[in-house]
């Protein structure tokens, strides 16, 4: 199996060196933007396997962002988790809406139970339900 | 001709006159005053009128003893007449006798007069009613306009604050007629009285909700005042967001209470008194922005303490003084994590923007669920935690994150406060339209004279902040705001030393404030 791609869109400094960092020590290789903009063209250029969304950023949005990706052809089939910080109804409802896979609550997760849902969402990926396992 | 009438014709026309008639000769004193007079001859009638018997050749003062005295007036006229001839004719009331009498006196020759009279007592007694009578009139009229001029003054004075007061006020009548628009309802609708008083209130009050649909008349709380059948008064407060159409289309949102007027167990009435709370909303919107924002930018960097610890720890190789000081750090980050969180959460229960969404949800579960939470701090303090008492489901319909926050905190209060190998009890029972669930613990209890106040904001009772320092006193204050949302109550009882039970009622049914709905507060 290739290495899994994820883009990590955040643009707290701190918070995207450390899930890097994990991420990276879990096996994954990872592309950082600190903005939407900066994220949005990333992604396109990337095509990565996973996008790691921060909602609150400067220049586009969270929401913006995954509007754009999901009107897209090209990127609307890439998975998109959604970085909540306090796990707000509201946005996880309108993310949701809006076409995200999940979310994740910064503010009241440890970092390694966050790599472990990440983990955990491309094994449920490689194996949708109602697929029978590959010999 | 001469006519020839003998003394016999004389003294019979004389005896048959209705008059009285008596002939008398004046007595005068030393000084030449009138004194007393002799009644020479007197007619049949006289003693009819009078009531004395046998005068002729009497004086008047043994006739009517104490005369002089209530009539000195009679000895005036008559010694006058007699003297200068000049006739008399006068009313006088003659207190011995008890009568009135007409009198007309002329003299024949001097010193002598003859009075003719007649008893008016009667018409006296008949002009005296009429004249009480007439008093009494006047009484009366002088009471009513004193009485209209309270009254005028009353009105005048409920016509002041009416217009006075910053709240539009629109009082109708049983069929809903505008009766009255004060002057704050016609500046803030748009409307003048002439074209207000008399109108349907739904010809003038266009309400409509938060998305812009017009509310039906039907559905509203005047409606629903007028057809009030219980003889309490019930008040409707809007609690949701609605808003009033002015003359010109233009709206603004606003809160209002209606009351149904009763008289005698009839209503006969309604009072609208509504508000215009755009500043009110502004200012609601401005704060839970402010709030959410401050939270974003503080929780951010805090997460970011959180993760570092956690990969330093994970990845530094560190000494066992190295681990014991990111320990502190991390016990603290913990503690500003939580304090941030309950801020957040006193700032959203005070924010009158938090909507109450209410959904069936069984309470069994979710105290089960809160109670796996806290069985980490239970082992820790070696303390047992036991849900004794519940019926097998309780579905209430409520909003899961307040009820929460209630049971949240009065749970970990109820653990941290309970001292090593302590016992803390959960239970639950269904009374009549309402929940009932208690928190026991047998932990140190409140202090007598502390308990008023423990459900303060920031309020600590002291044993409690010797036990744990680090306390915020929000926890109960949220506790009890989140109650009152929910339309339901909390208190509790406690002995210092020996333990404290919280009570929280709350109702099956909670308001739900993100609906159109109304709520009804308590009769009056």
């Amino acid at each position: 199996m290739s290495v899994q791609k994820i883009v990590l869109v955040e643009d707290d400094e701190v918070l995207s060196k450390v899930m890097y960092t994990e991420l990276t020590d879990a096996g994954f290789e990872v592309s950082q933007a600190f903005d939407g903009e900066a994220g949005l063209e990333l992604i396109r250029s990337k095509r990565p396997d996973l996008v790691l969304l921060d909602l609150i950023m400067p220049k586009k949005g969270g929401f913006e962002v995954l509007g754009e990706l999901k009107k897209d052809p090209s990127t609307k089939d890439i998975p998109v988790i959604l970085l909540t910080l306090l796990g707000e109804d509201e946005d996880i409802k309108k993310g949701l809406r809006l076409g995200a896979n999940d979310y994740l609550v910064k503010s009241s997760h440890a970092v390694a139970e966050i790599i472990e849902k990440i983990k955990t969402f491309f094994s449920k990926e490689s194996h949708p339900e109602g697929d029978q396992p590959k010999i | 001709m001469k006519l020839g009438l003998s003394e016999i014709d004389y003294r019979s026309l004389f005896d048959n006159m209705i008059d009285g008639l008596a002939y008398c000769k004046m007595i005068f004193d030393a000084d030449g005053l009138p004194a007393d007079f002799i009644y020479i001859t007197v007619n049949e009638n006289f003693e009819k009128l009078t009531g004395l018997k046998e005068a002729e050749g009497k004086k008047v003062t043994e006739l009517i003893p104490g005369i002089r005295a209530s009539n000195s007036e009679l000895f005036e006229i008559y010694g006058k007449v007699s003297l200068t001839g000049k006739p008399e004719k006068f009313e006088t009331y003659v207190q011995p006798l008890g009568r009135w009498f007409s009198i007309s006196v002329y003299s024949p020759k001097k010193n002598f007069f003859v009075a003719v009279f007649q008893n008016i007592t009667d018409r006296k007694e008949i002009e005296k009613d009429l004249e009480s009578a007439k008093t009494a009139a006047r009484n009366v009229l002088k009471d009513l306009e004193i009485e209209k001029k309270k009254i005028a003054e009353t009105s005048a004075k409920e016509e002041a604050i009416l217009a006075g007061i910053a709240d539009g006020c629109i009082a109708v009548n049983e069929k809903g007629e505008i009766i009255l628009i004060n002057q704050t309802a016609q500046k803030m609708l748009g409307y003048t009285q002439e074209e207000s008083i008399g109108k349907l209130w739904h010809e003038i009050l266009h309400r409509e909700d938060e998305s812009g649909n017009p509310i039906s008349p039907e559905k509203g709380a005047i409606r629903a005042a007028l057809s009030t059948t219980t003889t309490t008064t019930t008040t409707t407060t809007t609690t949701t967001s609605s808003f009033y159409l002015r003359k010109d289309r233009t709206k603004f949102p606003i809160s209002r209470t209606v009351s149904p007027i009763i008289l005698e167990g009839k209503v006969i009435g309604a009072v609208n008194i509504f508000r215009d709370i755009t500043r009110e909303k502004e200012i609601d919107r401005e704060k839970s922005e402010f709030v959410s924002l401050a939270s974003h930018q503080l929780r951010t960097p805090l997460t970011g303490i959180e993760w570092t610890i956690e990969l330093f720890s994970k990845k530094e190789k560190l000494t066992e003084e190295g681990r014991k000081y990111l320990d502190y750090i991390h016990y603290s980050a913990v503690r500003l994590s939580n304090l941030i969180k309950l801020l957040l959460n006193v700032s959203r229960i005070e924010s009158s923007s938090m909507s109450v969404v209410s959904k069936p949800l069984d309470l069994v579960e979710l105290i089960n669920e809160n109670m796996r939470e806290h069985q980490a701090l239970c082992d820790r303090g070696k303390i047992s935690f036991i849900f004794s008492k519940h019926p097998q489901k309780l579905i209430a319909t409520t909003d899961k994150n307040l009820i929460g926050y209630i049971i949240q905190n009065l749970v970990s209060n109820a653990i941290n406060y309970t001292p090593t190998g302590g016992k803390v009890e959960m239970l639950l029972e269904e009374k009549k339209d309402s929940l009932q669930f208690r928190v026991q613990d047998t932990g140190i209890g409140i202090p007598k004279k502390e308990q008023e106040h423990i459900f303060k904001k920031f309020a600590r009772a002291s044993n409690a902040s010797i036990v744990k320092p680090d306390g915020t006193g929000l926890g109960l204050y949220i506790a009890s705001e989140a109650a009152k949302l929910l339309g339901g109550k909390i208190w509790f009882e406690s002995d210092e030393g020996k333990g404290s039970t919280f009570f929280v009622q709350l109702p099956l049914m909670s308001p739900d404030r993100a609906g159109n709905k109304e709520l009804v507060l308590e009769p009056k």
